[in-house]
């Protein structure tokens, strides 16, 4: 069985709902005992796709303004980012689009962007129109989903599992060289870490609902020089 | 079988290609070790190039050991909290003692090096063997399944290659850390481990481990390699060509002049007067403290996880804590906390651990978040505190001892509860501890209470038991003679059997009654006391008078037998009373001028055993009875009945005390005036006479009866039975 394992950041700003977001996920899959040491700034999940293992490491940004310039040192190394905005506030959506203009100009690998508009059980707030989130989502390769921390179980973990099945696309494609991927021993899919996102069967799922996805779909930046600390 | 063989010699370590002969510098020349693997060409020119490099940056960086001593006043002058500065102060005074010995050391051997290697190599840099016996031990530690379950070989194989990896990269580091720029040689480092890893996948020998192992295995490798490395000074850690020591103290000076901003300018929900805050908070600052202690990237890495995740409990009171909520606690954390040399911690992590774990991985994630405080406080603004130019301003100017001194105060708070706590707990551990000392020893003097009254419940019931046994002998016996005796001396006196009879069971009575319960072991020690001093007090007399040897102890004896009133001396006599026939034969010697009655038993003895053997049944009966007929009528009779019977039956205090002052003063006056013997023998033979011709005809049957008496039931019986024949003679 193949098995990759993947960066992915969260980028954002402060208030749209990363952390609620990754709690989430993280609660389903860790609701009998959630951790505060594990906290939502950083964790890990498998998640099983037809013919590979995707082994996912979440890392949380601060979105405060003033760590703004920190954030480079986060997304180093990454090969995927959730880049996620308020629909009510189209400041955050701004927010985005800097985000991903920063991304496309540091990361010189190619990376798996997903655009997700977040408090969609805010419909009447809505402030930036799913239209308009999907058509910027086109235009740099993403795909985009709109969820909700509240109601909206299903949507996050689609994000995750497009997310998924994107880096094993990319894997395959050879082209980044920090995604890790190797072949493991232990085919027996019935010792699944807990991590597994969705206890029944994440394979059928994920087949069934994958978007096309074509190398369109992921962003690649130039090539500059990183800043470290 | 070949594909292994090919693999093995493609590692890179082990073998010497065609390629590695060539010159590094890639002209087609040989290279020679001992000009680094250069041409001599290229290695002059090398080594030209690293002089003029080395000039230079001894030249900027002004020379380490001048510059610490003025950082450590430095930071003491201002410490505002005392325990941690202590701490930080303790640390960098062991390093730069440490630095300053192998320091001179190495940077000696290094300097030869360059000096002298056109003509030989210095002696060439060893490894120390502690390394190795540290990487095996740890080995078998750390991967116990590897080192035994697996078959042998693989197993001693992994452990090998980890080992020569090691060597190989310290050695190759060491080469190199003078040739290149710390980049340089950090990518260096990077390229090796790939290799490791990449050779650990190809290896045939590390086939049989799975990914995760690998991992601990690159790990493992990595710890050993750079903890050996940090040790060296200016090799890794803070190596010579930078500007870490300088940074150090730069970072060092930044915190303490921000140590004003407190949590409320940073946004992050710390409440101070909450304990448990706090102690997080606390922890959090050890841990961070201790990284510079740690010397290997992943036992530094190991320690920001450690200290992170304690800030994240710090923040995370309600909710699951986010990024949002650790950075700011974090930068708060590395405030208060002004970690040693943090700068060169986090670039010696960031060069020389393995990248794979850095860019991935909980202790990457915390280890990217340190960088971020890290660099976030090197660049604060009034702006990124959201406060005004003119009153950051003002903070910044004001002495960094002021600010912060709430916080300081909170955690020295912290450390002197934290210590309380300690000791608490110590005390709580000893008086536990004493708890279960004073159980334990009630439990022992309840043991032992138990223990002695199980003595000595076990001792009464051998008291118990063997009263029944030697008493019923005494009674029996007693109860018999007193019969004898009693009838004898009645008799004699002239009352009549009704109240002899009557009389002496009263006496034997109240004997047993006292005995069983416990005088009975005083009866028997004074006798064994009783009789041993009367043995020597009297057979010092008599042995000084009477020239056999034998006959006097026999005469002590029975007298002790009398003087100790006991019949079990007399009974167990004649048992053992095979001396007693010989005694007796010696006896006869002297009795021949003594008694005709006597001789012949005597005599007869000597033959009588073997055919009294047959007879003894039939016989005895017929003898005991004219036997002890003609004793009584001897003039001693009652006297001697007295003697034998009263000293045991009677109590001591009466009848036999007064029979032996009596008998005794008579014996010893015959002995010492008249011709003690044929007296002696008169009385002596009566009694022994009694008893030899008892046992010669009688031991059957007091043996019988003693076997019986062991049935304590029959003895009653049984025991009576000789007496009868004597009593039924005497009325007879």
């Amino acid at each position: 069985m193949k098995v990759i394992e993947a960066k992915i950041v969260v980028l954002g700003s402060q208030g749209v709902g990363k952390t609620s977001l990754v709690v989430r996920y993280i609660g389903k899959m860790f609701s009998k005992h959630i951790s505060p040491t594990i906290g939502a700034s950083f964790f890990t999940c498998n998640i099983n796709l037809e013919n590979a293992r995707v082994k996912l490491q979440v890392w949380d940004t601060a979105g405060q303004e003033r760590f703004r310039s920190m954030a480079p040192m986060y997304y180093r190394n990454a090969n995927a980012a959730l880049l996620v905005f308020d629909i009510t506030s189209v400041n955050s959506f701004a927010a985005i689009k800097g985000w991903v203009k920063e991304l496309q100009s540091n990361v010189p690998e190619a990376m798996v962007l997903s655009v997700v508009g977040n408090k969609s059980d805010l419909e009447d707030l809505r402030a930036v129109q799913s239209s308009e989130a999907a058509q910027f989502a086109a235009s740099i390769g993403a795909q985009y989903c709109e969820t909700s921390a509240l109601h909206d179980q299903q949507g996050i973990d689609q994000v995750f599992l497009n997310t998924a099945a994107a880096l094993l696309k990319l894997s395959s494609s050879n082209l980044v060289s920090s995604l890790r991927s190797y072949d493991s021993a232990d085919v027996d899919s019935t010792k699944i870490p807990t991590g597994t996102p969705t206890e029944e069967d994440a394979t059928h799922t994920g087949k069934v609902e994958l978007p096309a996805w074509s190398i369109d779909s992921i962003a690649h930046g130039d090539v500059q020089k990183n800043m470290c600390c | 079988m070949i594909p292994v063989v090919v693999k093995i010699s493609k590692m890179p370590s082990l073998r010497i290609d065609q390629s590695d002969l060539k010159c590094k510098n890639g002209c087609d020349y040989f290279g020679n070790p001992q000009w680094q693997g250069y041409c001599s060409k290229c290695h002059r020119e090398q080594m030209q190039r690293q002089r003029k490099a080395e000039k230079a940056s001894s030249a900027t960086l002004p020379k380490p050991e001048t510059k610490k001593p003025d950082r450590g006043l430095k930071i003491t002058s201002h410490s505002s909290f005392s325990k941690f500065e202590e701490k930080r102060h303790r640390q960098s005074e062991t390093l730069k003692k440490a630095n300053l010995l192998k320091f001179s050391v190495f940077k000696k051997s290094s300097t030869d090096d360059h000096e002298h290697s056109s003509e030989k190599r210095p002696p060439e840099f060893k490894i120390p063997p502690q390394v190795n016996e540290g990487m095996k031990r740890d080995f078998r530690m750390r991967f116990p399944q590897l080192a035994q379950s697996r078959s042998k070989e693989p197993s001693l194989a992994v452990d090998r290659d980890c080992r020569a990896f090691v060597n190989s990269f310290i050695m190759d580091v060491i080469k190199c850390t003078n040739v290149m720029t710390v980049d340089e040689l950090s990518e260096r480092v990077q390229r090796q481990y790939q290799r490791f890893m990449k050779h650990m996948d190809t290896s045939a020998h590390f086939s049989h481990v799975d990914a995760d192992t690998k991992e601990l295995l690159m790990d493992f490798v990595e710890k050993h390699a750079m903890t050996y490395l940090h040790e060296l000074p200016s090799i890794v850690f803070s190596p010579n060509g930078t500007e870490d020591e300088r940074l150090d103290r730069a970072m060092s000076e930044r915190i303490q002049q921000l140590s004003w901003v407190g949590e409320r300018h940073l946004e992050c929900r710390l409440d101070m007067n909450h304990a448990e805050c706090r102690q997080l908070l606390y922890k959090a600052i050890s841990e961070l403290l201790g990284m510079d202690s740690a010397l290997s990237p992943g036992d530094k890495l190991a320690r920001v996880r450690r200290c992170c995740r304690h800030v994240l409990r710090l923040c995370s009171s309600s909710a699951p804590a986010s990024a949002d909520d650790l950075l700011p606690a974090l930068i708060f954390t590395v405030l208060k906390a002004n970690p040693p040399r943090l700068v060169s911690n986090i670039n010696f992590v960031t060069r020389f651990c393995n990248a794979q774990r850095l860019m991935t991985g909980e202790g990457g994630y915390y280890f990217t978040n340190l960088c971020c405080a890290v660099s976030f406080i090197e660049n604060l603004t009034a702006e990124s505190l959201n406060m005004e130019k003119k009153e950051f301003d003002c903070y910044m100017a004001m002495p960094a001892s002021i600010g912060g001194s709430a916080w300081a105060a909170a955690l020295s708070l912290c450390g002197a509860a934290r210590e309380a706590d300690e000791q608490r707990a110590l005390a709580h551990k000893l008086r536990a501890h004493t708890r279960t000392i004073h159980e334990r020893a009630d439990l022992l003097a309840a043991n032992a209470k138990s223990f002695e009254e199980q003595i000595a419940k076990k001792v009464e019931d051998v008291l118990a038991k063997t009263p029944l046994e030697i008493k019923p002998r005494r009674e029996l016996p007693r109860i018999g003679k007193f019969k004898e005796i009693s009838t004898a001396p009645l008799i004699d006196l002239g009352t009549s059997h009704a109240h002899g009879e009557p009389e002496p069971p009263p006496e034997t009575k109240p004997e047993p009654q006292p005995e069983p319960t416990v005088p009975q072991e005083p009866n028997i020690t004074i006798q064994a006391s009783e009789n041993e001093p009367k043995l020597n007090i009297l057979g010092f007399e008599v042995i000084e008078r009477q020239s056999p040897s034998k006959s006097p102890q026999n005469l002590d004896q029975t007298w002790d037998l009398k003087q100790t009133s006991s019949l079990e001396l007399l009974t167990p006599s004649p048992l053992g009373f095979t001396p007693f026939d010989s005694r007796s034969i010696d006896e006869l010697m002297t009795p021949d001028d003594f008694g005709a009655d006597q001789l012949p038993p005597g005599l007869s003895n000597i033959n009588y055993d073997i055919d009294l053997s047959d007879f003894s049944g039939d016989n005895s009966i017929a003898e005991d009875a004219p036997k002890s007929d003609p004793k009584d009528p001897f003039s001693p009779e009652a006297l001697k009945k007295t003697f034998d019977p009263f000293a045991p039956q009677t109590s001591r205090g009466y009848e036999a005390l007064d029979s032996f002052d009596e008998f005794s003063f008579v014996d010893q006056r015959k002995q010492e005036t008249d011709p003690f013997e044929v007296v002696h023998r008169g009385q002596d033979p009566f009694s022994p006479v009694d008893i030899a011709k008892d046992p010669f005809f009688s031991p059957p049957k007091q043996s019988t009866s003693i076997l019986d008496d062991n049935d304590s039931p029959t003895s009653g019986c049984l025991l009576p039975s000789p007496m009868q024949p004597q009593s039924s003679g005497k009325p007879t």
